[in-house]
């Protein structure tokens, strides 16, 4: 079983440029990643400059970040504990409205 | 040629012939000493102009001076025949070495380290090699490689990309294409002039070739070859190679250039992780200390000589990078730099001979990156790990830097960031690794301090020049804290500083300090512009002294130290906390030459009318030129300059978003800079 991620632009510098990432063809790292957690373990492990664009240091996935399995954002099918089905596509989608929120919070001092 | 003489060097005997001519080991007559003489064959100068331009080329690779390069010695001519000379290199070609099956990986590692040494130092220096390969790296009998031939091939083999699409006979039909081909990169198969990267992508061919024993790239014929270079990706690697220097391969051979390493450093330094990695333990799945670099092309840059001043401009959207002599009458603008992030936080450190520039991007989406750049802005690192990070158990996550803080200058590899949440982190590589500061952050008062309107922030750092143990920081809102014993542990210093907003007006802690300025021949003096209120400490914070009197308002965020007056302070005070504006629509700054026993406001060139502008903490600085440099840049995205220490006002550069930060610096010795007598161009009578 593979996964695939769909990588946005602005994180391709650190995957070679890639736009897709297949997990599960790369040997002993997390061959067959049962969760979401598990699969981005071993994205993360493969391009470690994707992990703390994506997650602060506690290990939380950034406020403005979304992530979909299939067409479903998994913030309404448990989050990272999301088991994903065979040949799942997890897409990143970096959200629209955090470009807006933190223009006007930072806009305030 | 044979016992002939070239200048001064007899000729002993042949050592190889390639496509650029004979080279044959010789004897300096002058110096006793053996060198390597390449006599260059006619076939391979061409012209009278490709032979000057081979001349010129290897002058300035003469220049380079490095233990992983053969050095050249020598360019000459003689009877019409070109030769350089250089040093004699004892030991075998890595190609020789390879032969088939390939190196242990230490050895790729070990070579490869020191290869991207050689680029790096190149690089540095503008030389490209552009045609490096196995067969132009020796390894001496000590393991020392050494890359031969620097900056010469560029004029040798006019339009290779063309003379390569063109001879499509078998691989030995043309030698000088077998030798160069299987290691030109993509762009330069499609007939770019090629850069430092295109060495990076060559070096990559020789990594995987001593890796795996053979080519990346193969083909029957040049057109297979150049086939497999721009649409194929090369064969996996073997499995015992470990995943890191498969990831360093793979990224060097990145098709786009963009997407490889930008510099040969990053590769040098990568290649050390996965060495110390293998060293150390399990090796790791890739380098997580890799550098990614963002190398900004289309984008206008400055040049910058020494002796230049420069500004550095921090915006809610990016960054600008201005520049101007001494004279500081015309400024040469460069960016914007990182498009759409926030940058709150900007420095130069150019102690220890360094010429880095320092910024802090805060993406909205991505997180907080503190990213250098030692071009003046052409190129910036973008680490693959956050550099800065609180520790897993604080449970606190790095929100922005708001301040970037050299150490004393006798210590020039100390830095320091102020941070969101109030921390303070310190480096003492300079700036290669970070650590938080644990003897702020686990103070009993931390749980008690509140965030001000942008945050719980720590946005000023004044180490004490006079008192290696002694710095002061300023927490919005916590108050100014200070150390006696170089951060290991801090008490509050805010004496006498009032709190509007708390029902008792004078608390130890908890004051919503905006700014503290010390001039650093005085170091006891401490300015302070607080959330209502401006302070002045004569004896090291131990107590503040309300110094509003005169002025407007007392309510304000910049301040800015005169670089020799310890008395003159330059401040700009806006309307209040609601309505936090220029009072009256007025523009002005306000100075004090007497430590704040008056104040006068210095309006000339600002505008009088109508103006609601907001000149946040950072948004202010001072040259130190003589007479100073004020410059100051705010919400409106206007920068206004003033060259006579704030008589007369220009304004610099407007359109800009929201300005958050601007800092000076002069560049190079401070004594490099000359300090014109010319008056600026507007004034000129």
């Amino acid at each position: 079983m593979s996964v695939t991620f769909h990588i946005p632009g602005p994180l391709r510098q650190f995957t070679n440029g890639l736009s897709h990432v297949e997990i599960g063809d790369i040997g002993g790292i997390a061959a067959s990643p049962a969760t979401l957690s598990d699969a981005l373990e071993a994205l993360w492990a493969i391009y470690p400059g994707v992990r703390d664009r994506m997650a602060t240091e506690q290990g939380q996935i950034r406020e403005h970040i979304n992530l979909f399995v299939g067409n479903e954002n998994v913030r309404y099918t448990g989050g990272l504990a999301t088991a994903l089905p065979e040949s799942a596509e997890i897409s990143i989608v970096p959200a629209i409205s955090g470009g807006l929120s933190f223009g006007q919070i930072r806009s305030v001092r | 040629m044979i016992d002939q003489v070239l200048g001064h060097y007899r000729i002993l005997s042949k050592i190889g012939e390639g496509g650029m001519g004979v080279v044959y080991r010789a004897r300096d007559e002058v110096l006793q000493r053996d060198v390597a003489v390449k006599v260059v064959s006619e076939r391979a100068t061409g012209d009278t102009s490709a032979r000057e331009l081979l001349l010129h080329e290897a002058r300035a690779s003469s220049s380079l001076s490095h233990p992983n390069i053969c050095t050249v010695h020598e360019v000459g001519e003689i009877g019409g025949e070109l030769y350089i000379v250089m040093e004699f290199v004892e030991g075998k070609s890595l190609s020789a070495l390879i032969a088939g099956d390939g190196l242990p990986c230490e050895s790729v590692l070990r070579y490869g380290v020191q290869i991207a040494g050689a680029l790096a130092h190149s690089h540095g220096r503008s030389i490209v090699h552009r045609d490096l390969k196995s067969s132009n790296v020796a390894i001496t009998p000590d393991g020392l490689a050494k890359v031969l031939d620097f900056g010469l091939a560029r004029r040798l083999f006019t339009g290779p990309p063309a003379e390569a699409t063109r001879t499509l006979g078998p691989l030995d039909s043309d030698a000088r294409i077998v030798g160069t081909l299987p290691y030109m990169a993509p762009e330069v198969l499609r007939g770019a002039a090629g850069d430092e990267r295109s060495d990076l992508w060559a070096l990559g061919v020789v990594l995987y070739e001593a890796a795996a024993g053979q080519l990346p790239f193969r083909g029957r014929t040049t057109f297979e070859i150049t086939s497999a270079i721009t649409h194929e990706l090369p064969p996996p690697l073997p499995g015992w190679i470990p995943r890191g220097l498969c990831a360093v391969i793979q990224r060097c051979l990145a098709k786009e250039p963009a997407q490889r390493y930008q510099r040969a450093g990053e590769v040098q330094a990568a290649l050390e992780a996965v060495q110390s990695a293998a060293m150390t333990g399990p090796v790791l799945p890739s380098d997580p200390k890799g550098f990614a670099t963002t190398v900004l092309r289309s984008m206008r840059h400055i040049e910058v000589k020494n002796g230049d001043v420069l500004l550095m401009v921090g915006t809610v959207k990016g960054a600008f990078l201005l520049r101007s002599t001494a004279a500081r009458a015309r400024w040469e603008v460069g960016g914007p730099y990182f498009h759409g992030q926030a940058v709150y936080a900007m420095a130069y450190d150019g102690r220890h001979g360094r010429h880095r520039l320092w910024a802090s991007t805060q993406s909205a989406i991505w997180g907080t990156i503190l990213r250098s750049s030692d071009d003046f802005g052409k190129t910036w690192t973008n680490p693959m790990e956050a550099n800065l990070k609180f520790p897993a158990d604080s449970g606190a996550s790095l929100k922005n830097i708001w301040q970037v803080c050299l150490g004393r200058p006798e210590e020039p590899d100390v830095l320091y960031c102020g941070v969101e949440p109030a921390a303070l982190f310190e480096s003492h590589d300079a700036g290669e690794s970070w650590a938080l500061n644990c003897g702020l952050f686990d103070h009993p008062h931390r749980p008690r301090w509140t965030p001000g309107n942008g945050g719980l922030t720590l946005h000023t750092i004044v180490p004490d020049p006079s008192n290696r143990r002694r710095m002061y920081v300023a927490i919005s809102a916590g108050g100014v804290y200070l150390t006696d014993d170089a951060g290991g542990s801090w008490r509050a210093a805010n004496h006498g500083v009032r709190v509007v907003f708390m029902p008792g007006k004078y608390p130890e802690f908890g004051q919503c300090v905006h700014k503290i300025a010390m001039h650093p021949a005085r170091p006891e003096r401490l300015f302070l512009q607080n959330h209502w209120g401006v302070y002045r400490s004569d004896d090291g914070a131990e107590s503040w002294q309300d110094i509003a009197r005169g002025l407007p308002s007392d309510f304000g965020f910049a301040m800015a130290m005169h670089p020799r007056d310890p008395d003159c302070v330059f401040i700009l005070p806006v309307e209040s906390d609601e309505f936090r504006c220029t009072p009256d629509g007025r523009l002005r700054v306000y100075r004090t030459r007497n430590a704040g026993a008056s104040w006068e406001a210095l309006t000339r060139g600002l505008p009088q009318k109508g103006t609601y502008e907001t000149v946040l903490r950072d948004g202010m600085t001072a040259d130190p030129l003589d007479p100073a440099g004020i410059y100051f840049g705010g919400r409106s995205g206007i920068l206004y300059g003033s060259v006579d220490e704030g008589k007369t006002w220009k304004k610099i550069l407007d359109g800009l978003p929201a300005v958050v930060c601007v800092k000076h610096a002069v560049v190079g010795e401070p004594r490099a800079a000359k300090q014109t007598k010319q008056v600026p161009a507007g004034r000129r009578r």
